[in-house]
């Protein structure tokens, strides 16, 4: 496991979005008031960087870029999205958000996992 | 030639002309390709092919930031093929082309353009055919002599006419620009393509409208205002509009504006937001049935519209920086879902 400290309890303000380095990983952080969530930073559509694109409220992720929309809580898509957010695994120690970074998450842009889309 | 259009969901084979953009032909036969500005901004066009397929006509345009050339990633509304291949589009097609109208080529000529402030300028294209399209909607522009499209939101509506009008706002460098405030534009041939945008209007949805714009992006707000008005929405739906400018002088259809208001019967409130200036003590008498406000026009819709979203269906247009900053609002404030929020961002 590669527990890491994203950052501070008080460093995202509730219903909102920051972007941490951690451990040379770009990790967006959000805090739903209750608990804290981490993604990777770019819009599974087209890297739209979500900590500018993005919009939290009442527990949903807009991308404003095309109305994107997850379930902050899942990561699961709702329409138009066509692909769920990637989620990395939070724990608080203390005032400490804590995120396991054990691997960079990235989307998968170009469609490699579909053998039947590649030429 | 043909194209073969592959995407995950479905295939298309579209017949493309020598010197056709790939995304016009594709939208014209009916194939539903993601696109949203067709003209080289947005990105969302984005597609494949293989090495040497396709040629880019705007290697600069600002939607290539999202292109990965190595990977033969193309804007299709900026690109031409010369001879059959095939692409790769990623994403969903959508569910119809463009409101339900199949776009075309329709050639035309440049009439009665006049200038309503001091940079922004209205004309008419007379076409030589008919275009039916939806309150909302755009076509893509061309003039003999300048090379690629610009996009325009027609400004009138009609359920299909031989005229469209627009409104420009005067760039200063900008090709189409410099040729129609500098150059005789009067009579001169136009080709249009169109009608294309999906942020359309449909008086049978029975909801609220509430219309955002920034400067010319106005223009569809009209093309809305003037088919709600003649579909009766007003009798049992309100309306709001905010208007963002400048100042009083970039003001313009305040005319217009004040008719739409009057027959509505009070069920439409428009408010120009004045993001220089504070709103003279003038501007209240002269044009008595708009509101004013200072601030910039998503912070006034905020305050103005507080707890009022309801379900009401939103219509956004406007440069987009201002367009980002009122989906925001919509979303946050409003609450409004995104299948009520219809944009149009033009850069």
């Amino acid at each position: 496991m590669a527990w890491k400290k994203a950052c501070s309890v008080n460093d995202v303000a509730v219903d909102t979005l920051r972007k941490f380095d951690v451990g040379g990983v770009g990790v967006l952080v959000a805090n739903l008031g209750d608990e804290f969530k981490a993604y990777p930073p770019a819009c599974p559509h087209m890297e739209e960087p979500l900590e500018q694109s993005g919009v939290c409220s009442g527990g949903l992720l807009t991308c404003t870029k095309h109305l994107w929309q997850w379930d902050m809580r899942t990561g699961e898509q709702r329409a138009p999205a066509e692909k769920p957010l990637l989620m990395y695994d939070v724990r608080l120690d203390g005032d400490d958000v804590m995120v396991n970074v054990e691997h960079e998450l990235e989307y998968e842009y170009e469609e490699e996992d579909d053998d039947d889309f590649e030429w | 030639m043909k194209i073969t259009v592959r995407t995950k969901h479905q295939n298309y084979t579209v017949a493309c002309n020598e010197g056709e953009r790939i995304l016009y032909a594709a939208l014209r036969s009916g194939a539903p390709l993601p696109y949203e500005c067709a003209t080289g901004t947005c990105g969302t066009c984005k597609a494949r092919a293989r090495p040497g397929d396709v040629r880019s006509h705007w290697q600069s345009a600002p939607g290539s930031s999202y292109l990965k050339p190595e990977r033969g990633e193309f804007l299709m509304c900026q690109s031409t093929a010369h001879a059959d291949c095939e692409i790769l589009v990623p994403g969903k097609p959508a569910a119809e082309v463009a409101g339900g109208l199949l776009p075309e080529y329709l050639k035309g000529a440049l009439c009665d353009l006049r200038m309503l402030t001091h940079d922004v300028a209205a004309f008419d294209v007379k076409l030589d055919g008919t275009m039916a399209f939806r309150a909302g909607q755009f076509v893509a522009v061309r003039t003999a002599g300048l090379e690629g499209y610009r996009a325009y939101s027609m400004v009138n509506h009609d359920e299909r006419t031989d005229r469209l009008s627009f409104v420009v706002k005067r760039l200063p460098g900008g090709g189409f620009s410099n040729w129609l405030f500098d150059g005789s534009p009067q009579n001169q041939p136009l080709e249009v393509f169109g009608p294309l945008g999906r942020a359309t209007y449909d008086p049978s949805e029975g909801k609220d409208i509430l219309c955002i714009a920034g400067g010319s992006g106005i223009a569809g707000i009209m093309s809305i205002l003037a088919h709600s008005t003649r579909a009766g929405h007003f009798e049992q739906h309100r309306g709001r509009v905010f208007f963002g400018v400048r100042g009083m002088r970039d003001v313009f259809f305040h005319e217009e504006l004040s008719d739409f208001v009057t027959r509505a019967g009070g069920n439409l409130e428009v408010t120009i937001a004045l993001s220089d200036e504070e709103v003279p003590a003038s501007a209240q008498s002269d044009y008595p049935r708009l509101g004013f406000a200072t601030g910039m026009v998503h912070l006034v819709t905020s305050e103005r519209m507080s707890d009022q979203y309801g379900d009401a269906v939103a219509f956004v247009a406007g440069p987009p920086p201002m367009v980002d900053g009122t989906l925001r609002v919509l979303i946050v404030e409003g609450r409004l879902p995104a299948s009520s929020i219809r944009y149009d961002k033009f850069g």
